[in-house]
């Protein structure tokens, strides 16, 4: 029984999120989606939480939830939230076809068969331990160090990219005001 | 079934559920009941420091004046503007008080108690990543705000609802990165480890610096004074909440009283040692409530002491000041918990 809550549970937050998910593409109005994108997004969260990973979850939270939907919602204020009109254009329907390609595609992979179980040492305290801070953080640093750094390393380019196209274009203006 | 459902909620007590909801029932209710305490507290403590008398006439010393005050908001008219979007509008303060009441539940206050022979913690929640959690609900309580802003249909209201966003996401950062350079030092995510390692001394001594950044940046999170930017009365009118009345009104100024105790809980966990009492004969309980209180009040003070920042300052002193002695105080401690803790 105990087993059974657990996976209704489990559907139960999936479902939401599919759900939440047709709400960003189906939304006229881009204030909806982007709300429609964060209650996905914290039905993911909760879903990491499900599977004992609370660290991801956590951070699922404050990076996609907190940080990256503001920035969202920020600019959709900055642009003016104006609903779009719906008319059949030519992007719509081939945008649809994008649509069923990927369901067919979602659908093959499901009749691919179940998934695999991972083999290893899966002692319960092991299994307990997994998705904390600790285990994430030496997983990073020993296994996945030399991709991680060089994310890091892209990341830095990124920002430093951002800084210099916002920069140059109101550098006069700032001078002005001091 | 029945029976299921209750382990699933709670699969390490078992019997758990009862009293778990007793503590959400009992932490929610006590922070709403903060709420008008804090309130009256802070209009006489302005009162003192501006060197007037503050509200006095309703009851002894004033302390009618709250339930005057919240009899008023609940009476007054619930005026929504016709333009706006009142699904958002509608959601918005409930948002703010949501997040506020649930960022409490991992927030511990005492030593476990010994009720009837069962052990009781008094926290809502004892999770591995509690201080994560703080954050991560506490983030999406800017949400709130910026709702309110946009649905509210008023420019004035945008303003700060954008305002606010900008200003959660600058000082996040310090003040995630000013609690890391403690959780380095503990290496711990959990509250309680938190407060167990600072038996003999509390991080305020050994981490100045991160405690100066970490109160800074929380003043700054909860939009309080001197950087309540989103709600500068006098350019914005009130910003994200201009067009709220009545009870939704109130539940944005409940929100933010919520946020204040959360902080001044957050602070004394991380830096003043928690319900450590250093020697003083004090419950670990009132040690703990004497420090929030403290810490409040320190809140209030520098309300009526400090004028508001401008906003491009704000965002300098963010990003350019605090930020980078934040990421150099985190190396340096580092740097010598690896040297020579090791």
């Amino acid at each position: 029984m105990f087993e059974i809550t657990y996976e209704a549970v489990v559907f139960i937050l999936g479902i939401t999120a599919v759900l939440a998910a047709f709400g960003v593409i189906l939304c006229a109005s881009p204030i909806y989606c982007a709300l429609y994108l964060i209650g996905n997004m914290i039905c993911l969260a909760m879903l990491y939480l499900l599977y004992n990973a609370e660290f991801i979850a956590a951070v699922q939270i404050i990076v996609y939830a907190g940080a990256v939907m503001i920035l969202f919602l920020f600019i959709i204020a900055l642009l003016g939230g104006a609903k779009e009109i719906v008319e059949p254009s030519v992007q719509r329907s081939s945008a649809f076809t994008f649509v069923f390609l990927l369901f067919g595609e979602l659908l093959l992979a499901a009749g691919v068969g179940p998934t695999k179980s991972i083999s290893g040492n899966l002692e319960p305290d092991v299994i307990a331990a997994i998705g904390s801070a600790k285990v994430v953080g030496v997983e990073l640093f020993s296994r996945h160090l030399v991709p991680f750094e060089l994310a890091s390393i892209l990341l830095l380019i990124a920002t430093v990219g951002i800084i210099c196209l916002a920069k140059f274009s109101y550098l006069p203006a700032r001078k002005q005001s001091k | 079934m029945w029976d299921d459902i209750l382990q699933f909620i709670d699969p390490v007590l078992n019997a758990g559920f009862i009293i778990g909801t007793v503590k959400a029932v009992v932490i929610a209710v006590g922070l709403l009941g903060i709420v008008p305490a804090l309130v009256w507290l802070e209009r006489r403590l302005m009162g003192r420091f501006q060197v007037r008398l503050g509200p006095n006439r309703v009851g002894p010393f004033g302390f009618g004046q709250p339930i005057a005050d919240s009899i008023k908001l609940l009476f007054k008219e619930s005026i929504i503007q016709s333009s706006a979007d009142k699904f958002l509008f509608h959601l918005a303060p409930a948002i703010v008080v949501f997040t506020a009441i649930v960022t409490f539940a991992v927030i511990p206050f005492g030593e476990p108690l010994n009720v009837l022979g069962e052990e009781i913690g008094l926290w809502g929640a004892n999770i591995n990543s509690g201080l994560l959690f703080v954050f991560a609900i506490s983030g999406m309580g800017v949400y709130g705000m910026v709702l309110a802003g946009l649905s509210s249909n008023n420019k004035y209201s945008l303003m700060g609802g954008l305002r606010s966003s900008a200003q959660m996401i600058s000082y996040e950062l310090t003040l995630g990165l000013s609690a890391l350079s403690v959780i380095v030092l503990t290496g711990s995510l959990n509250l309680i480890d938190l407060v167990d390692s600072q038996k003999t001394i509390p991080y305020i001594l050994v981490q100045p610096l991160a405690f100066l950044l970490f109160f800074i940046a929380g003043v700054a999170e909860t939009n309080r004074a001197p950087f309540d930017l989103p709600e500068a009365e006098q350019e914005l009118v009130a910003g994200f909440h201009t067009e709220y009345t009545g009870m939704k009104f109130a539940m944005f100024f409940m929100g933010e009283y919520v946020n204040m105790v959360t902080m001044s809980s957050l602070v004394t966990l991380l830096f003043l040692g928690g319900w450590n009492s250093y020697g003083l004969p004090l419950w670990p309980i009132l040690a703990f409530a004497g420090k929030v209180f403290f810490l409040l009040c320190v809140f209030i003070w520098l309300r009526s002491t400090f004028p508001r920042l401008r906003y491009d300052r704000l965002m300098t002193f963010g990003w350019k000041f605090l930020l980078p002695i934040c990421v150099f105080n985190l190396l340096i401690t580092a740097v010598i918990k690896v040297l020579y803790f090791q």
